[in-house]
């Protein structure tokens, strides 16, 4: 593998192989899993991936599985401390309970950007985003 | 295990493929190819709020327009395994030769390009 790519760009995913990582989405979205494969779109096979959602000072983690995640999409990928990710000062919660909360936080951010976005756009001469409202 | 070729190994299963606007299709992977091009068929597709559902008998998705695809944990573990027979296979009919597979053509593709000792392959070279 890593004669056949470069150590650039994608390449410098190996040292991540087999580790636990998290990937951030386009869409916002945390994954955290062990990265078993990838290539040189950095599209990446994730393997006991499941999703992260933050709100405040809490977090519910989704299952998922296994998935194949089209590189395009990925803003970041990290390797995961194993020693220091327990540590963090944030509480876990159930996802039930977290859910409804986390769903109305998104889509009040959702509304936010449109109409924001509206707001540039017919006031200030601002041209539309992508349709996906991120800053990517 | 590249992603696209366990994406080939997937055919004929289930799966779920969530497209860059937020709309999800649930069905069994027919065909792919190397743009990551899909056909799925006996298709439950999903509106992004995930408030509308459809019933297709078979849907092609074009590449550029996928987020992601989840596929049965089951698939990764019978490729791990598929793999291990096939080095194994490989290693008692190549009668010696060792490395096989796509290292020796990528080592001897990387010299001719190269030449011998030529920098800017591996690392930290």
């Amino acid at each position: 593998m890593e004669s056949l790519i470069p150590f650039t760009t994608s390449g410098a995913l190996v040292d991540c192989v087999d580790k636990k990582v998290l990937v951030v989405l386009r869409d916002g979205r945390k994954l955290i899993g062990v990265l078993r494969s990838y290539d040189q779109f950095a599209n990446l096979v994730l393997e006991n991936t499941f999703e992260r959602k933050h709100l405040a000072r809490y977090y519910a983690d989704q299952g998922i599985g296994v998935m194949i995640i089209r590189g395009e999409n990925v803003v970041l990928l990290g390797e995961i401390d194993l020693d220091a990710e327990d540590e963090v000062p944030l509480e876990q919660v159930p996802l039930e309970q977290l859910d409804p909360a986390y769903k109305r936080e998104a889509e009040f951010r959702k509304k936010r950007e449109t109409d924001k976005s509206q707001v540039l756009f017919e006031g200030l001469g601002f041209s539309k985003e992508g349709g996906e409202g991120d800053g990517y | 295990m590249l992603p696209l070729s366990l994406l080939k190994a997937a055919q004929g299963k289930p799966m779920m493929v969530e497209l860059k606007n937020g709309e999800s299709f649930n069905g069994h992977l027919i065909d792919c190819d190397t743009f990551m091009n899909i056909t799925l068929r006996e298709v439950y597709q999903t509106s992004a709020d995930s408030d509308r559902f459809w019933k297709l008998k078979e849907v092609y998705i074009r590449g550029s327009t996928i987020k992601y695809l989840q596929v049965q944990p089951a698939l990764l573990d019978s490729v791990k395994e598929e793999q291990q027979r096939a080095r194994e296979a490989g290693r008692s009919n190549a009668g010696g030769q060792r490395g096989g597979r796509g290292m020796n053509r990528g080592n001897a593709r990387g010299r001719v390009r190269g030449g011998p000792g030529a920098r800017g392959r591996g690392r930290g070279g």
